[in-house]
């Protein structure tokens, strides 16, 4: 019998909700017995195992094959593996780690509203300032699918930005940013708005399976953990 | 792969290029990539093979011509001169190869442009049918951005349409789209009341004020990047369109410009009606557009198997002005090529040094000149 892998982030609060939503769905996961263990099986199964990895690698790992499902953030998955729609089913959304990813400009700039707006700022950017205008984030490919394929915009520069992206503009290191916000509280406090057509993703932690191939322990699991999460959803509960 | 692979057919190219008195220029595989990417737009590194260097620089393998071969010409600080080409590009598809053998002339630093843009599309031409593919079988396009923009121009739209509109330039999805907004009345723009103030009233120094305080208050950096003054003239132009209803008549006739397609000869007359139906004078980019045919004419090349699209350029900010295009019967590209005054400037160029130039792309003539034989 061949043993099917579910792979959840290795640290964090999401690693933390999806063993809840888990052991809530049946599945307990039994903690390694060496803590540097990234393996550990599920209380009673013989015929499952639970993978920690990354949640930034969990993406590529179902693209490759390599394990059966995965628990992350859709941010991540959008933006990890190329074609993620054709490649994968979000067989269930789980209705935590919410978390938007978003253009957010200055809000000093009070003439740009829109992404319309965006794409003439740019394109007169370096002829007014000698550069390109230029993008802080870690969303590359999600920031290039929203600006050059939905908006038509390809006159930028993406800055990579692994932490504190919202600084960069203060910092002088970018003029806006394409970051991830739950709250908008972050941008606020860095003076940052988001444009009006300016959400490239409404992001929540999702059970992702290859592309029409969940074996039944993953296709059973998906069931439980949708429905748990529309009980939570549901107000009157 | 194709003939053209074999060391024969490139010494064929060799000779077309001596013969049409472009001097063979070689440029290295592996490029810096930020050139490509500052010029192109991000857009490009999709469809781009890059790699680092060991110290961290990012290089591409050459993804075109155009860009090498003008750096090259700077960095030699030669005069005016005609280089020719011919060798492999790199482009990341999804499926199919990802290696073309193009070659091409960039004619740069020549000062009599109306000569050496035609002399530009007679090269191509000469090029894909010293190649093999007869001319009955090549469609050719030409297309303008200087009439479009003395239609611009003369339409005497607000700035703020222009600039969009312009920036749509060479896509029709954009410019349709750009049309379409246009077309509606703009919404005033949301501010919160000490800019909105000043914004309608139009006093630009106490905007300039107060939009300064906000960026001060940000601490946004106060130079290298967008100015207060950039912010409120943008915003002033804003509020100037939402307090204005769009003018209907005046989109209409930009729409009945960009639809004009007619044989090269033909499209001076054709303009010339559209301008006194729209009630409008760019004579002057009508006589440059004739002027555009005899050159043509006096290369070589009948105008009249030549089509002017009004609506064709490209999205690539450093093209000013001709752009042009020779497609096979199937509508594939067989060369492409066009005029690029900004970019040379743009890499780096002390004086202002204009350039035109075009890629033939050698498989896919390869292609159709097995598919005639």
């Amino acid at each position: 019998m061949s043993v099917v892998t579910l792979a959840v982030p290795s640290k964090g609060r999401l690693r933390e909700t999806a063993l809840e939503r888990l052991a809530e769905a049946g599945w307990d996961v039994v903690p390694p017995a060496d803590a540097r263990s990234y393996r550990a099986t599920v209380s009673g199964r013989d015929d499952v195992e639970v993978a920690f990895l990354s949640a930034s690698e969990i993406a590529g790992e179902l693209g490759a094959g390599r394990i059966d499902a995965g628990i992350t953030g859709e941010d991540l998955v959008r933006e990890g593996l190329a074609d993620s729609e054709e490649r994968l089913d979000c067989a269930a959304r789980l209705g935590f780690g919410h978390a938007d990813v978003v253009v957010a400009v200055p809000d000093a700039w009070f003439d740009v509203e829109t992404m319309a707006d965006l794409g003439e700022v740019a394109a007169g950017f370096r002829a007014r300032h000698g550069r390109r205008l230029r993008i802080a984030t870690k969303y590359w490919r999600l920031t290039q699918r929203h600006f050059s394929q939905e908006h038509g915009i390809q006159l930028y520069r993406i800055i990579e930005s692994l932490g504190a992206t919202e600084g960069a503009p203060a910092a002088g290191q970018a003029d806006i940013i394409v970051d991830i916000t739950s709250t908008g509280s972050t941008l606020r406090a860095n003076r940052l708005k988001i444009l009006s057509d300016g959400v490239i993703l409404r992001s929540q932690a999702c059970l992702f399976t290859a592309n029409g191939s969940a074996p039944a322990p993953i296709a059973d699991l998906s069931r439980r953990l949708a429905a748990n999460a529309q009980k939570k959803a549901a107000p009157s509960h | 792969m194709t003939t053209h692979r074999s060391f024969a057919a490139r010494a064929d190219i060799e000779t077309i290029l001596a013969e049409r008195g472009a001097a063979r220029i070689d440029v290295p595989v592996l490029q810096p990539a930020d050139p490509f990417l500052d010029m192109a737009g991000e857009e490009l590194r999709r469809r781009i093979f890059v790699t680092q260097s060991e110290t961290g620089e990012a290089l591409c393998l050459r993804p075109e011509f155009t860009i090498p071969v003008c750096m090259a010409h700077l960095a030699a600080q030669s005069g005016p001169a005609r280089h020719g080409y011919v060798g492999t590009v790199f482009r990341q598809r999804r499926a199919g190869p990802s290696e073309f053998l193009q070659a091409g002339i960039e004619d740069i630093g020549a000062a009599d442009t109306l000569d050496a843009d035609a002399r530009s599309v007679a090269d191509a031409a000469t090029m894909i049918g010293r190649l093999g593919v007869p001319e009955s079988a090549v469609e050719t396009v030409l297309g303008d951005q200087t009439v479009f923009d003395a239609v611009l121009a003369a339409l005497g739209l607000p700035a703020g349409w222009r600039l969009a509109l312009a920036h749509a330039f060479g896509s029709d999805a954009a410019l349709a789209a750009t049309l379409d907004r246009l077309s509606r009345p703009a919404p005033m723009p949301d501010m919160p009341a000490a800019i909105a103030d000043p914004a309608r009233a139009g006093d630009r120094a106490a905007l300039e004020t107060a939009i300064a305080g906000e960026m001060h208050a940000a601490s946004l950096p106060e130079a290298g990047g967008r100015a207060a003054a950039d912010i409120a003239a943008r915003l002033l132009a804003k509020v100037e369109a939402a307090q204005h209803t769009p003018d209907p008549a005046r989109l209409d006739a930009l729409r009945a410009f960009l639809a004009i397609s007619a044989p090269l000869d033909a499209a001076p007359d054709a303009l010339t009606k559209w301008q006194s139906a729209a009630g409008v004078d760019i004579a002057e980019a009508v006589a440059a557009l004739a002027a555009r045919s005899d050159a043509l004419a006096a290369c070589g090349r009948d105008p009249g198997r030549i089509t002017y699209q009004a609506s064709f350029g490209r999205r690539l900010d450093y093209y000013t002005g001709l752009v042009f295009e020779m497609r096979d019967a199937g509508g594939e590209v067989l060369a492409g090529g066009g005029r690029y005054d900004r970019l040379l400037p743009l890499l780096g160029a002390p004086a202002p040094t204009p350039g035109v130039g075009f890629s033939v792309w050698l498989d896919r003539v390869a292609h159709a000149a097995g598919g005639v034989s």
